[in-house]
C-alpha cells in the first residue's frame, strides 16, 4: 500500500476530523491568513472548487486529502486564534436588538462545535443519500429538520447546519432572541431587500420576483440537503427536476399577467417536423462566419485576436416579441408590423459587405427561405438609415399574431437575477440549476416529450434567433467601433482584433464580455495573418 | 353532436368536430418507430415488434397480411422485402398494435389518479368570416375526468360517434358557451 498510510497518520487524521472547524471557520482561517483557494487547492492536492466547497459547507473534506487540509487548518488556528472568543458579534446584536453586553461564559468559543457533536454522521439509505424521518429540532443547530444522524438523533445533512449560540447546552437562555437563523444563508448569502416605505397591497413586481427567487433558493438547498453534501448528486437532481420547475416559475410569472397565451395553437405545416429527426422549415439564421481576410496559417500571423464570450446568450434572448394566439396566414408585407410577430416567408437582399457576418448567417442555397420575426427585424434594422448595410427584404407571405415582447421579461429578470446572485456568492449548484432552466426552457417550449405544458415551436425558433440576432449585432457594434471581427460563431462567440475593452465590458454579468477559456487552437488569445491575394 | 352549427364552413370559418380533435391530440402523445417502412431500419424494427407476441400475429391478421411463415421467416432474416402493398399493410399493423400496447398507459396518464386533465380549447378559425357572421369566441381551458377510458378506447377503435359522445361530455363543461366550440382549430393537454 501506499507509503503514507500508517497507524499513526491515521490517528493523527482521526484526532484532527474530530475537532474539525466548521465551514466558516475554515473560511476564515484561509483568508486571516490571506491565503488564495489556489493555493490551498495546490498543497493539499485538490481542486479549487471542491477548497470552495469545504468552505461553503456544500460538502466536508474526505480523504485522501482530509488530512493535509485539517493539518494545515490546525496550523492556522494557532496562529490566527478565532476572534468569537471575546465577545458576541457586535453586528450580529444589532440586527437581533440584544444588548451586546450579555454575559458569554468563557468555555464556549475556541471550539466552535461542542465536542458531543463533532462525530455525527448523517444517516444514510442504501443509494448513498440521506433518509428523511419524523421532523425534530436539529440537535446542531436546533432549527426542525427531517434528517436524522446515525444514532437517531434529528441532525441537519451534511454539514449544511451551523451550531447557535441559543441551542448549544452550556449557553444560558438569550432572553427575547431573534428567530433561528434562515438556513437560506448557507446557500446564498446575499441579504433580502429591508423595504423603506411601507409596501402596496397588491403584490409588486418586486416582490413577486423576491417570492419566486425564494422558490428557486428553495429548490437548491432542498436538493443540497438531500444529496447530504455530495455535489454532484445535488446537480443532478436538479437539473432533472429542471424544466417542470422552470414551467412552474413560468406560470407564477404569468398569474396576474394581461394576455391569456395559447399553449397549443394549430400550426401551420411549415413549423410541424415531418419526423423527430427532421427539422421544420424554419431558417434560424445561426452565424457561422470566418473573416476570409485572415488566417491561422498565414506567412506572417502578427495580428492578435481575442476570442470573447458572451454570457447566457439565450437568457437575454427570452426578451423577443412573441406571438401571443394562433399565427394566421397573410400574404404581401401584411403581416409585418411593430406589434406583430411569427414567421415570415422572404428573399433576401444580397449581401455584399466584406468585412462582416451575413445576419442570415451561413446559407447557401439562394431563393426565399422562411425566417422568424426576429431576423426580420434585424435585416430590416441593417437596411434602415441608421446601418444602412443592405437592401430590405421582399416579404411574401407570413403566418403572424399579435405580439408582446414582455412575455417572458418577468420570468427572465428572475433568472438573471438568481444567476448573478448565485456568481456574487460562488454558488456553483444554483448558476447550474439556473442555466438548466433557461436552456431547457427554450430548447423544449416546441415539439418535445420532455415538456407538454406548450407546443410552441414558433416561440423556440423566435428565441433562437433573437440570440442569433443579437449575437450578429455584436459584431456590426465591434466593427462601428473600429474592431476588425475575425469569427462570428454559435451564439456566444466573437473574435475580434483590436482593443475590445473600449467596446465590450468585461464580466460575467448578461450585457458583458468574457475572454474565452479552453485549450482549443482558437481560445484566448491567439496570432492570425493577414491573407494576401 | 351539440350545437347548431349546422352548416359548417358556409361563411368560411375553419376547423375541425372537437371529437376529430380529440383523437389528433391523442394520436399526438403516441411515439413509435420512427424511421419509414420502407428503410431497411424501419422495416426490421416494425418485424421485430410484431413477431414479439400472439397480439401482433393477430395484429398483422387484422391488418391484412396473410403470408406463409416461409415469407415471413425470409423478411425477418432479411432475404427477401416485402412488396409496397405487404409494406403498407405492415405499417398498419404495426401502428394499430403500438396503439392498443399505450392505450393502458394514455388512460393512466390522462386520469391522472382521478384528477384528470386540463384541456386548453382553441376555437375555429374565423379569419375568412365576413365581419357580421363572426361569433364572439376565445380559448378555453376546462379540466376534464371521468372519461378518458371512453375516449382512448374510441380512439383506438377509430370509432368516431363515440369520440363526439365525449366531446359532447367535454362541451357539458363548458357551460352557455358550448354551441361554439362543437367545431375547434385545436385542442391541447400536458399529459
Amino acid at each position: 500500500m501506499s507509503e503514507g498510510i500508517s497507524v499513526e497518520s491515521l490517528l493523527e487524521e482521526a484526532r484532527l476530523t474530530k475537532q474539525m472547524p466548521p465551514p466558516k471557520e475554515r473560511l476564515r482561517l484561509r483568508e486571516a491568513a490571506g491565503l488564495t483557494r489556489d493555493q490551498v487547492a495546490a498543497a493539499v492536492g485538490v481542486a479549487r472548487g471542491t477548497v470552495q466547497n469545504w468552505e461553503k459547507g456544500t460538502s466536508t473534506p474526505t480523504p485522501p486529502a482530509r488530512l493535509e487540509y485539517l493539518r494545515l487548518l490546525e496550523g492556522l488556528a494557532q496562529l490566527h486564534p478565532a476572534p468569537a472568543a471575546q465577545g458576541p458579534d457586535p453586528a450580529a446584536a444589532l440586527f437581533t436588538g440584544t444588548p451586546s453586553s450579555t454575559p458569554q461564559p468563557p468555555t464556549q468559543a475556541p471550539t466552535p462545535v461542542p465536542a458531543a457533536f463533532t462525530g455525527l454522521e448523517t444517516l444514510r439509505g442504501p443509494d448513498g443519500r440521506a433518509v428523511e424521518g419524523d421532523p425534530g429540532p436539529c440537535v446542531r443547530c436546533g432549527v426542525e429538520t427531517t434528517y436524522r444522524s446515525t444514532d437517531g438523533r434529528p441532525l441537519h445533512s451534511g454539514a449544511m447546519c451551523q451550531p447557535t449560540a441559543a441551542t448549544s447546552p452550556a449557553a444560558p437562555p438569550t432572553a427575547p432572541s431573534a428567530p433561528a437563523p434562515v438556513q437560506a444563508a448557507a446557500v446564498s448569502p446575499v441579504p433580502a431587500r429591508v423595504p423603506t416605505r411601507p409596501q402596496r397591497r397588491s403584490k409588486s413586481a418586486e416582490r413577486a420576483e423576491a417570492d419566486l427567487m425564494g422558490l428557486i433558493r428553495g429548490a437548491v438547498e432542498e436538493e443540497a440537503e438531500r444529496a447530504g453534501g455530495d455535489e454532484a448528486a445535488a446537480r443532478k437532481a436538479l437539473i432533472g427536476r429542471a424544466i417542470p420547475d422552470v414551467m412552474h416559475l413560468f406560470n407564477e410569472t404569468r398569474s396576474t399577467a394581461r394576455y391569456e397565451y395559447t399553449a397549443y395553437p394549430a400550426l401551420p405545416d411549415i413549423l410541424h417536423k415531418p419526423s423527430t429527426k427532421e427539422p421544420d422549415q424554419i431558417w434560424e439564421a445561426r452565424p457561422a462566419y470566418n473573416n476570409a481576410a485572415y488566417s491561422l496559417r498565414a506567412p506572417r500571423p502578427d495580428l492578435r485576436v481575442t476570442a470573447l464570450d458572451v454570457n447566457a446568450a439565450y437568457l437575454s434572448a427570452l426578451k423577443v416579441w412573441l406571438p401571443i394566439g394562433r399565427l394566421e396566414h397573410t400574404t404581401g408585407s401584411d403581416g409585418v408590423g411593430p406589434k406583430r410577430s411569427g414567421v415570415h416567408l422572404i428573399t433576401p437582399a444580397e449581401w455584399a459587405h466584406p468585412h462582416l457576418p451575413n445576419p442570415l448567417g451561413d446559407r447557401d442555397e439562394p431563393g426565399a427561405l422562411w425566417i422568424t420575426d426576429a431576423t426580420l427585424r434585424l435585416l430590416l434594422r441593417l437596411s434602415g438609415p441608421k446601418w444602412g448595410l443592405t437592401e430590405a427584404p421582399t416579404v411574401h407571405e407570413s403566418w403572424t399574431s399579435g405580439a408582446t415582447e414582455n412575455f417572458l421579461d418577468a420570468l427572465r429578470k428572475l433568472l438573471t437575477a438568481a444567476r448573478s446572485e448565485a456568481i456574487a456568492a460562488g454558488d456553483m449548484l444554483t448558476l447550474e440549476y439556473v442555466k438548466a432552466m433557461y436552456s431547457k426552457f427554450v430548447s423544449t417550449m416546441g415539439e418535445s416529450i420532455h415538456n407538454r405544458e406548450m407546443v410552441r415551436p414558433d416561440w423556440m425558433h423566435n428565441i433562437h434567433s433573437q440570440a442569433y440576432a443579437l449575437h450578429c449585432g455584436r459584431a456590426y457594434k465591434a466593427h462601428q467601433a473600429g474592431l476588425d471581427v475575425v469569427a462570428l460563431k454559435h451564439t456566444d462567440e466573437l473574435h475580434v482584433i483590436g482593443d475590445w475593452r473600449q467596446v465590450f465590458t468585461e464580466g460575467r454579468g448578461v450585457a458583458e464580455m468574457k475572454i474565452k477559456a479552453g485549450d482549443g487552437k482558437t481560445s484566448g488569445e491567439y496570432l492570425v495573418g493577414k491573407v494576401t491575394r | 353532436m351539440a350545437g347548431r352549427w349546422m352548416d359548417f364552413g358556409h361563411y368560411g370559418a375553419a376547423g375541425v368536430p372537437g371529437g376529430e380533435a380529440l383523437g389528433i391530440a391523442m394520436e399526438g402523445m403516441v411515439r413509435g418507430i420512427s424511421s419509414p417502412v420502407d428503410s431497411e431500419r424501419g422495416l426490421a424494427a416494425r418485424l421485430s415488434y410484431l413477431t414479439k407476441s400472439d397480439a401482433g400475429y393477430e395484429a398483422m391478421d387484422r391488418a391484412g397480411v396473410h403470408v406463409s411463415p416461409r415469407t415471413l421467416m425470409a423478411w425477418l432474416a432479411e432475404e427477401r422485402t416485402p412488396n409496397k402493398a405487404n409494406l403498407a399493410r405492415l405499417d398498419a399493423a404495426y401502428w394499430d398494435l403500438r396503439r392498443r400496447n399505450v392505450a393502458t398507459d394514455l388512460k393512466h396518464r390522462l386520469n391522472n389518479g382521478g384528477r384528470g386533465t386540463r384541456v386548453e380549447i382553441n376555437p375555429v378559425n374565423q379569419g375568412g368570416v365576413e365581419q357580421k357572421y363572426r361569433r364572439d369566441l376565445s380559448s378555453r381551458s376546462v379540466s376534464v375526468r371521468g372519461v378518458w377510458d371512453r375516449a382512448v378506447d374510441a380512439w383506438m377503435d377509430d370509432d368516431l360517434e363515440e369520440l363526439d359522445a365525449v366531446w359532447d361530455e367535454v362541451l357539458d363543461l363548458i357551460g352557455s358557451d358550448y354551441d361554439g366550440y362543437s367545431y375547434v382549430s385545436s385542442i391541447g393537454w400536458a399529459a
